[in-house]
């Protein structure tokens, strides 16, 4: 359709003031790109699958914010499906296929199929099991989903209802759910996808067993009648076959579905399911650690059973990744905060608003003109800092990565002594870095003002499906306590021997607080000629963690308060202790040869990244680390100003250190955060011509129930949908 | 779909049921709830809404079980279905506004008149002169024609005098041409102009002979009357899906060179003489920022009650939920336990029940400091028939005047408080876990529609300028020796006063202390900001993120100035009981000193406490707080008095029953479960079978 509108322009270029924006900056955008995001040859994969997926019309994304759930779904599943045919045309690798995940940018069906369902099996499974199952995974012969949370119970895989009772005359196992509040539920893929199910359930075993039962739940007398012959074996994962593989109806004593709409995620179908005494033969329990012997029907175990939580650290290992963004395993699924700083950057640089008061006007602009919103300090102390985080998720995320294959290695080797200090950092890293990464893409949205609130800011969507990480796999809050248990066992061991040696960092931390702290006067961040130093910086972070530790040491173990209400201390701690390992992998990658080696001015840029994060978080907490004597009253008087001049450094560098995280626009999806700023034209683009709801006219009289104008049908059709 | 089997029917939520769970809840604090509710929303105001809430639970288009699945196209025209059924209602029942507003807010949705029934009418009301008045507010009431309020642009939202659109005087014909010069220029985000008005009111800069005179409204047409189509030379259409307000039909607006009549410049303030081709300057303009301060203590006590419908839901849902062992429950003592009894939860939820309480009292306060104002204006014989141009609020008097008081006070309050609504939602529904995520928590749709408050009636960021221009301004007039005429000047004079002997402040043993104190870190940040300004010579935009600090200390200050003032002076003694009372002080000391902790460097660094204190408020005294309000936590929520129907929520159920309705909407309503699909990638055929739900009521 043509009219008058076609020939209109903005009144301000977007695309010639990003163009000097880029021009204002000799940052190399290519080498800091390749710099950042090498690993598996990621940029080079992200341009040759997207030429592939930006062909099919299937996967185009302008409609995509008016459907419905249950058209979502739809899309979704078509979408998964698509790509795996792709896979096959393409002959793309597994990389290829999570970069296709990635770019497609939404929760596919078949989503937990290729990560914990698999990887539960390959981990957990025998050899035997791995050999009869893996093909068919491979093959999509059967696609499986991972069924763990229940309607009343998150968390805690203890307190799990769903129950196996082991039948020794039959051989088999009953799954059962005894109540309600025991059907599986949020299990995604499930609802309407999946095949198969890898089913949490505690295992229960005839009382005349000769092995230990485990001492949580021994007696519990909410339990059925059969208390007195069964006893509890905690919990254990078993393949239950769930749908018939010809009907796809759910097999028999069954019930399975979706469990409704959510605020993301609605391509996915979360389930829920309910079991009625279904039988399993012997074989569908995981048995690489535990097993139910033939002779006797007691319960093997072999190695440590806190690797029957290890697919969750291996999930949660990922959500960092996902947060800020390199992963081991699936490379793709991340960016997520780099791609709302790119959005909100490339929008600020293009939006003006008012002029400036004092009429001095900005570089780059007519003196009538309105100021450019990323020019305004209130608009830089919402974004800036954030895009200096996306920096320090980055480089805690490379540690991570060094730190999870280190620690596979020794426990693949039979030693589970780093499986605590792994499963304590990742729990820490994944309830810190999930909240920056959620809070961080709201508070961007918002820096937008109006426009954010818009589906052409792209924001929409990625909110929403991002919004449920900071609760899934455990609550940010309730899972930092299990860092602060670590870090409270680390002090106590440290108190006892201040003198010895260190073994770890941790260590490392704690024992050069408690050698100090007689003497401690804080630090300066100010050099004495008026310079930063980065090393001091750090050593605010150090001390603030340290210092946490103790207290809670103290108020825990020599006070011996109640935990309970120690819990908003420890959640302190946990997020302190992450801050220090975000600010100090950062300090410690500005001094290793990649980054020195890189051209002038990056090395100094990210410096200036790296001081901005860490005067940002301080004076973000300002008041926690003053309390702990981590920063002196003279340096939080000069914070703020201090944060004020190094967003001045990093500001001219914006829009080309967003440009370094090469997200495409393809996938950004948002008329705001386009790399050519036309982001005017776009948003007319989307509201004029891709919106439907513009294809109707309406009846707007009030005493007419016909609701679109000349359907003549009363409303009655709409009623009939209610 | 197949019908629920009977063994899935017949299976209960293990351990205490919801409904014990909360009945116990409500058994250990005698608060009388229904006397809350009375304090809160007055007797008369909740007979009247339950009257409401009968009338249209009773009508089938109300019904909400398919909001939640439903696309954007439903969506809206469901909701068009609504309003026009509301309307029907109104004449049949006789509604007043008040009751109109009632009805509306139980539906729970932004409905496409709603801009009608606000700005239009309003606007119209206020600026037309009596002929505009008889010509479009008469048939607008009446529902003849429809309008929106078009003012924001595409490229220009707070600034209005930055719009582009453009209204030029054409002398020989007598008549304006709106036109717009750009695609920035375009009208955007105008609710209820996408698909529902025939009518606008436009602002556009007015041009007369070249000369430009700033943004003034027009009443332009843009549907045809009966076929509804945009007229000539308008382009017209809704802006697509966003991230909530999906049910309103926000839209775009262009003017290829429309000519409309001399008549139709709204002209109560201004107008043209048509003879002259003149500008005439009639009148105050400032009665507008009256409706616009009036607007900002509606956006302050609406988001004490929009924080507490998120609030009920996970305070509810806490006490019902369980989770993980007490680390030092003794051994006989077995059982998950209420996550409501975590501190980290406490810690999350009870300030924000506090600011519930909080937002409320001070909008309360505000709005008598405006029917203050309206008295004192109508009292003075000046205002609307004034003949010189009264000031805007920068240029007024500052510390005699309750106008500029009660502007700045309106613009850092609504800053402050839609934040801590917004903030505080999302707060609520993480603090719920995996379920808040799902839509059947009734707090993430609810959290999206109410999220534009924050960037509406002026950014929640660039309005702290104005608060902070107030302040400089009113601390310059007392370090020139003025005296202090009204609350700002006096905590400023007061501050001053005290420069050379400091404070010493009993914050945790002397509520009125408390309140002090906030007064002396935002009077201290005044002056800082001052010397940042006048003797440091630093530029404005240098100082923008001071200002904000300033805007929101000074805000704190004001909830809990009206928080204690309520408490204190106000008629709650008689009003509710003793045990309610004491609550409510807890509440208001819950919120100051997690305020005062959370802002603790600020307290600091201003002398207004020492880390002493601040270590003992956070350690000691909000620890207390929380322990202390614990129990009463279901009943304060109670008070606020939400229907289930309002709250359409599985978790926040009055009865406890989470996790029976959280299944039931699952497994019934959902008509995803209707579909049966083909999984293997190999084959195209995407949904096997499509059925209808076997659909029942709980």
């Amino acid at each position: 359709m043509t009219d008058f509108t076609d020939n209109l322009k903005p009144r301000y270029d977007g695309a010639a003031i990003l163009e000097a924006e880029r021009s204002a900056s000799v940052l190399g955008i290519d080498e800091l790109s390749k710099h950042l995001l090498s690993r598996d040859d990621f940029l080079g994969r992200q341009e040759k699958v997207l030429k592939v997926l930006r062909k099919e019309k299937l996967f185009n994304k302008d409609q995509q914010l008016n459907l419905s759930r249950p058209e979502r779904y739809h899309l979704g599943l078509a979408r998964a499906k698509a790509i795996r045919r792709l896979v096959r045309r393409e002959a793309w690798d597994h990389e290829d296929y999570k970069m296709a995940e990635y770019l497609n940018d939404e929760m596919s069906p078949f989503h937990l199929h290729m990560t914990m369902f698999v990887t539960t099996i390959r981990e957990q499974g025998s050899p035997a099991q791995n050999k009869s199952w893996m093909p068919r995974i491979l093959d999509y012969d059967i696609i499986g989903c991972y069924a763990q949370s229940e309607l009343g119970h998150g968390s805690n895989v203890k307190g799990l209802e769903t129950e196996a009772r082991w039948d020794p005359v039959a051989q088999e196992f009953e799954i059962h759910s005894p109540h309600l509040t025991a059907s599986k539920w949020w299990n995604g893929g499930m609802g309407r996808t999946a095949t198969h199910a890898i089913v949490v359930a505690q295992l229960l075993l005839p009382k005349s067993s000769t092995a230990q039962p485990s001492t949580t739940d021994s007696e519990n007398p909410s339990r059925s009648h059969t208390t007195s012959e069964y006893v509890p074996y905690g919990p254990q994962t078993f393949i239950v076959q769930i749908r018939d593989k010809k009907s796809h109806q759910p097999m028999q004593g069954i019930a399975v579905g979706d469990i409704g709409p959510k605020y993301g995620y609605a391509s996915m179908d979360n389930g829920y399911m309910l079991f009625d005494r279904v039988r399993v033969p012997k074989s569908a329990m995981l048995s690489r650690y535990a097993e139910v012997s033939d002779e006797t029907g007691a319960l093997i175990r072999r190695g440590h059973p806190a690797v029957v939580y290890g697919s969750l650290t291996f999930v949660r290992g990922q959500i960092i990744m996902h947060a800020r963004h390199v992963t081991p395993f699936s490379d793709m699924n991340w960016l997520v905060l780099a791609r709302a700083v790119t959005v909100a950057v490339r929008y600020c640089a293009v939006r003006r608003q008012f002029q400036d008061r004092d009429g001095v006007a900005p570089t780059h602009s007519r003196p009538q003109d309105e100021v450019q919103v990323l020019d305004y300090p209130t608009v830089q102390i919402r974004i800036l800092p954030l895009l200096a985080a996306t920096f320090a998720l980055h480089y805690t995320g490379e540690y991570m990565y060094n730190l999870y294959h280190q620690s596979r290695r020794t426990i693949e080797e039979g030693d589970f002594g780093p499986l605590a200090a792994l499963h304590s950092a990742s729990s820490g890293l994944k309830s810190l870095c999930t909240t920056i990464a959620a809070d961080g893409i709201e508070t961007c949205r918002r820096a937008m003002g109006g426009h954010g609130f818009g589906g052409g800011s792209g924001l929409v969507g990625l909110n929403a499906d991002y919004l449920s990480k900071p609760t899934v796999e455990g609550d940010n809050w309730m899972i930092t306590q299990q860092v602060a248990a670590y870090l409270i066992k680390k002090t106590t061991e440290c108190v006892q021997n201040v003198a010895s040696a260190t073994q770890d960092p941790t260590e490392e931390l704690l024992k050069d607080y408690l050698r100090g702290r007689a003497q401690h006067t804080p630090p300066s961040f100010l050099a004495a000629d008026g310079s930063i130093d980065d090393d001091a910086l750090v050593q605010i972070f150090r001390w603030r963690a340290a210092a946490l530790a103790y207290a809670a040491y103290q108020a825990r173990v020599e006070e011996k308060k109640p935990w309970t209400s120690l819990m908003i201390q420890l959640h302190n701690l946990s997020h302190a202790y992450s801050y220090h390992i975000l600010v100090s992998t950062f300090r410690t990658a500005l001094s290793s040869s990649s980054v020195t080696s890189l051209s002038n001015p990056t090395p100094s840029v990210l410096r200036t990244c790296f001081r901005l994060f860490a005067l940002h978080t301080l004076s973000q907490s300002a008041s926690s680390f003053l309390l702990t004597s981590s920063i002196s009253a003279s340096d939080l008087q000069v914070l703020d100003a201090k944060i004020l001049e190094v967003m001045g450094e990093l500001r001219p560098h914006a829009v080309k250190l967003v440009d370094a995280w090469a997200v495409p626009d393809w996938l950004l999806d948002s008329a705001l955060g386009r790399y050519d700023g036309k982001v005017y034209e776009d948003l007319f683009e989307r509201a004029h011509r891709k919106n439907p709801l513009n294809r109707t006219t309406f009846n707007v009289d009030w005493r007419s129930e016909e609701v679109v104008l000349g359907s003549g049908d009363g409303g009655r059709q709409l009623l009939a949908k209610l | 779909m197949a019908p629920t089997p009977d063994w899935v029917k017949q299976l209960k939520p293990s351990g205490p049921q919801g409904s014990e769970l909360l009945a116990a809840e409500r058994g250990q604090s005698d608060i009388h709830v229904e006397k809350l509710q009375e304090l809160l929303l007055t007797k008369d105001v909740i007979e009247r809404r339950n009257k409401i809430l009968d009338i249209l639970k009773s009508e089938p288009v109300f019904d909400k079980s398919s909001n939640y699945f439903n696309g954007r196209m439903e969506r809206f025209e469901r909701a068009l279905a609504r309003e026009k059924k509301l309307q029907l209602l109104r004449r049949k029942h006789n509604w007043t506004t008040d009751e109109l507003r009632t009805a509306s807010e139980a539906v729970g949705e932004p409905g496409p008149y709603a801009l009608h029934e606000s700005m239009f009418k309003i606007t119209i009301g206020e600026q037309g002169t009596p002929e505009q008045q008889e010509k479009f507010l008469k048939p607008a009431t009446d529902y003849k024609i429809i309008g929106c309020y078009a003012q924001t642009e595409l490229g220009h939202g707070s600034n209005v005098r930055g719009l582009e659109t453009t209204a030029t005087w054409n002398p020989e014909d007598k008549t304006f041409t709106i036109h717009s010069p750009h695609l920035t220029a375009s009208k955007w985000w105008i609710g209820s102009l996408g698909r529902t008005a025939n009518f606008a009111c436009v602002m556009a800069q007015l041009y007369i002979g070249g000369k430009s005179f700033g943004p003034h409204p027009f009443i332009v047409q843009v549907r045809d009357l009966k076929t509804h189509q945009p007229l000539e030379n308008i382009h017209v259409g809704d802006i697509g899906p966003k991230f909530g307000y999906n049910t309103m039909d926000n839209g775009f607006l262009l003017f290829n060179k429309v000519k409309v009549p001399h008549f139709n410049m709204l002209g109560r303030f201004s107008r043209i003489d048509p003879q002259t081709n003149k500008y005439v300057r009639q009148g105050s303009p400032s009665l507008i920022y009256g409706t616009l301060t009036w607007v900002r203590s509606n956006i302050v006590m609406q988001a004490g009650s929009v924080l507490a419908r998120g609030v009920t839901i996970a305070t509810r849902y806490c006490a019902v939920r369980r989770q993980f062992q007490d680390r030092d429950a003794p051994p006989g003592e077995k059982g998950e336990n209420p996550v409501l009894n975590y501190t980290m939860v406490q810690i999350r939820l009870l300030p924000l029940l506090a600011a519930t309480f909080a937002l409320h009292f001070t909008g309360k306060g505000m709005m008598h400091m405006y029917q203050e104002n309206q008295k004192r204006m109508n009292g003075s014989g000046k205002g609307r028939e004034s003949e010189t141009r009264g000031a805007g609020p920068e240029e007024t008097q500052a510390g005699s005047d309750i106008l500029a008081d009660l502007h700045a006070t309106s613009c850092g309050l609504k800053s402050l408080s839609s934040s801590i609504a917004a903030e505080g939602l999302e707060v609520c529904r993480r603090a719920c876990g995996g379920h808040g995520y799902s839509s059947f928590s009734g707090i993430g749709s609810w959290y999206a529609d109410y999220l534009p408050t924050v960037t509406w009636e002026g950014d929640n960021f660039m309005l702290t300028q104005q608060v902070a221009r107030y302040l400089l301004k009113s601390a310059r007039s007392v370090l020139s020796g003025a005296k202090p005429s009204n609350e700002t000047t006096r905590i400023l004079s007061d501050f001053r006063s005290r420069s050379e002997i400091g404070c010493a402040f009993d914050i945790l043993g002397s509520d009125e202390d408390l309140v002090s104190a906030f007064a002396w870190r935002a009077s201290f940040l005044t002056f800082e900001a001052l010397k940042h300004r006048d003797d440091n010579k630093k530029p404005w935009n240098d100082l923008l993120v001071d200002f904000y600090r300033l805007s929101k200390a000074h805000s704190q200050y004001l909830v809990v100035r009206n928080f204690y003032d309520a408490l204190k002076h106000g008629n709650i003694g008689r009003e509710v009981d003793a045990t309610t009372h004491d609550v409510l002080w807890k509440l208001f000391r819950l919120w100051a000193l997690h305020t005062l902790e959370q802002e603790g460097s600020e307290f600091f660094a201003s002398g207004a406490a020492s880390r002493h204190q601040i270590s003992l408020a956070r350690t000691n005294a909000v620890m207390k707080l929380l322990k202390e309000i614990r129990p009463h936590a279901v009943s304060l929520v109670d008070g606020w008095g939400f229907d289930d129907w309002v709250l359409d929520s599985s978790l926040g159920r009055f009865d406890g029953k989470v996790y029976e309705d959280m299944f039931h909407r699952a497994s019934e309503l959902n008509p995803l479960n209707g579909v049966t699909v083909d999984p293997y990638p190999e084959n195209e055929v995407l949904f096997k079978k499509v059925e209808p739900l076997a659909k029942s009521k709980l």
